[in-house]
């Protein structure tokens, strides 16, 4: 008999459970039916949907994709059909595949975060959490991402959490110094849990027209080309223990994946992948497993924050 | 859709800088409809630049060989990476994806507009629509003559065409949207299929405008995803009441109705 380990896959943040680490991102999965044609997203730790918004938004202007070097820069300007759609449209369709869901919103004000929760309210126990994607212009402050300010932060999260009695995440961007600020405000207020990464502010030029190679003129730089920044703010977070870290970045393998465990992420968010391996969700968990039995351990948290920076003298 | 490992039968030069690539797939020649694409990784293993897939229509089917080919111009990193495979490499592919054209229905008669590249999924047009007994006419202009090879193909498929080139040397000299519209002939019964540069589109967009004849443009958009997920290929479709929506190329598209597209 030889004695093959099944490893525990299971993580925990806060009040959230995952069956497993591997999450994917939102705005790059829909809600999972073009990949359910790959694979079974029933399997994933969650699916987090795109970001909805109270009322439906048409995005920006195209072109909305710029290629840059092991990157890309989005200007899609979150285009999406409103909360209610997703209400009954995409979430019979999520609950049937046997998807975990955390659920993006987002608002252009602290009223319209409210507004959306209200609307949620009838749903929360069909959801795992909600994700309050901050990185959105705020229009109360002259369009500055919620984000940049971290009493911003607490005034939405106090809002959502004092209406709504599931997890909620904050999803944080990496293009601010408020990073801790924010955490710890949104921690006060009740939150569970921070997702980073979002996008890094990029852009590129067309050098023959001189014009940008964006609508948008800037966009949000994501895969490869913004992981070692990803994993920079992980790190930086996880060592101020604030709250529990959903990492994401770059994630296209396993070994990406483990290096935000490394650094104490508790969950890991595919998110461009997803465009270029359309079953890349089912082989990171698949290569996961395999690394975890090859290496003989027999739990996946015993991975999680096992980093050893050994401070060498100048 | 499928994603899939094909093994390239031959990736040979079809004019300078353009190249036909022959690939085995029994799952793409049974499943691909007219106007569909697939969406080609152009790194090798797990490279990472370029990152993106690339989108490429289908140029041609040979059922009884289980083959299909693209048509490809050389223009970056993807499309240079292609040229650089050879036969019995395998290429790793994601198809067929958009909205496919139904060609079991409509006019018996159909006209197809090309320029430049953008005959490439005219070509698969044309050869399923003659395999259904439909007339088809094809009118196709180009800068010169690159894509001169492209006439045996026609040739060989028993199709009517008339070719025009900025320079005259290849068929007549012109642009084909001067012609459409030659003397009193009008394309009102023929279903119409445009493929081109988009300033060829807007001009070919006006032409039939005046008349009220609809078409159908075949259009490109940079892609991220090619599977509707990201929401970056979108084009600017009008409504009604002077409304718009923006489309997904990779989902509703590629092909829309000429008159709707919004060009700006
Ligand atoms: C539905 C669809 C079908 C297509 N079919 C064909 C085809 O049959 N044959 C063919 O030669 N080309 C086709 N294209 C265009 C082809 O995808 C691009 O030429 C290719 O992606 C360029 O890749 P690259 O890495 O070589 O160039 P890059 O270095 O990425 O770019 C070089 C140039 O190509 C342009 N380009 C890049 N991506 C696209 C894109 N998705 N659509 C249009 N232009 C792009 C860029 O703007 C740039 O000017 C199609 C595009 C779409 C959207
Ligand atoms: C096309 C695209 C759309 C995105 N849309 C959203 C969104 O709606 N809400 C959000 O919180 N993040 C959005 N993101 C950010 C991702 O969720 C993720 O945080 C980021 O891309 C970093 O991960 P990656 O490098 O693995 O893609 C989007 C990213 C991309 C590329
Ligand atoms: S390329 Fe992603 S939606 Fe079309």
């Amino acid at each position: 008999m030889n004695d093959i380990i099944r490893p525990s896959l299971k993580v925990q943040l806060g009040k959230i459970k995952f069956k497993n680490p591997v999450i994917t991102c939102s705005g790059t999965f829909s809600h999972g039916e073009e990949h359910m044609v790959f694979y079974d997203i029933g399997k994933l730790g969650a699916v987090t949907t795109k970001s909805y918004s109270l009322l439906p938004m048409k995005g920006n202007p195209p072109p909305r994709i710029c290629e840059t070097a092991s990157g890309v820069l989005n200007s899609i300007g979150l285009q999406n059909d409103g909360i209610d759609s997703f209400i009954y449209r995409h979430l019979p369709w999520m609950k049937g595949a046997g998807a975990s869901i955390i659920l993006s919103i987002f608002g252009r004000t602290t009223e319209e975060f409210k507004k959306i929760a209200l609307r949620i309210l009838d749903i929360k126990s069909e959801i795992l959490a909600v994700e309050l994607n901050l990185s959105c212009p705020n229009l109360e402050q002259g369009g500055k991402a919620f984000c940049a300010v971290p009493e911003e932060v607490k005034r939405v999260v106090d809002s959502v959490v004092s209406m709504l009695d599931i997890p909620v995440i904050v999803k944080l961007s990496p293009d601010f110094e408020t990073i801790d600020r924010s955490a710890e405000l949104a921690r006060q207020s009740g939150a569970e849990a921070i997702s980073i990464i979002n996008t890094v502010v990029g852009m590129a030029v067309d050098i023959d027209t001189a014009k940008p190679l964006l609508g948008n003129v800037t966009g949000g730089l994501s895969g490869p080309a913004v992981k070692p920044i990803a994993l920079a703010r992980v790190y930086q977070l996880c060592q101020q223990d604030i709250l529990p870290v959903i990492a994401m970045g770059g994630v296209f393998g396993y070994r990406d994946l483990l290096e935000f465990l490394i650094v104490g992420a508790r969950a890991v968010g595919i998110g461009t992948a997803n465009f270029v391996q359309y079953d890349i969700g089912e082989r990171i968990l698949n290569d996961l497993t395999a690394y975890l039995r090859e290496k003989k351990i027999d739990d996946v948290n015993k991975i999680i924050g096992r980093l050893k920076v050994e401070k060498k003298q100048a | 859709m499928k994603l899939l490992n094909s093994e390239i039968l031959s990736n040979q030069q079809y004019g300078p800088g353009i190249f036909k690539m022959e690939l085995f797939s029994p799952y793409i020649v049974r499943n691909v409809m007219a106007g569909q694409f697939v969406n080609i990784r152009c790194a090798p293993n797990d490279g990472t630049d370029p990152l993106l897939r690339r989108p490429f229509s289908v140029f041609d089917i040979e059922e009884r060989f289980n083959v299909f080919s693209v048509l490809y111009m050389v223009k970056g990193k993807g499309t240079g990476y292609m040229s650089s495979l050879r036969k019995g490499d395998t290429v790793d592919l994601a198809g067929p994806m958009g909205s496919g054209i139904d060609l079991n229905t409509g006019s018996k008669d159909i006209l197809l507009i090309g320029g430049g590249m953008g005959i490439a999924p005219l070509n698969l047009i044309a050869k399923m629509a003659l395999a259904r007994g439909k007339n088809v006419f094809i009118m196709a202009g180009f800068r010169d003559s690159s894509l001169l090879r492209w006439e045996r193909d026609l040739v060989r498929m028993e199709v009517k065409y008339r070719i025009f080139s900025e320079d005259g040397k290849w068929g007549e000299k012109g642009l084909v949207s001067e012609y459409i519209f030659e003397g009193d002939r009008f394309y009102k019964k023929h279903e119409i299929y445009v493929c081109g540069p988009v300033e060829m589109l807007k001009i070919i967009q006006e032409k039939l405008g005046r008349y009220q004849i609809s078409a159908t443009a075949l259009l490109e958009e940079k892609m991220a995803c090619g599977i509707g997920v990201c929401m970056g290929c979108v084009v600017k479709i009008r409504g009604k009441n002077g409304s718009f929506s923006y489309k997904r190329v990779c989902r509703e598209g590629p092909a829309f109705e000429l008159s709707e597209v919004v060009f700006e």
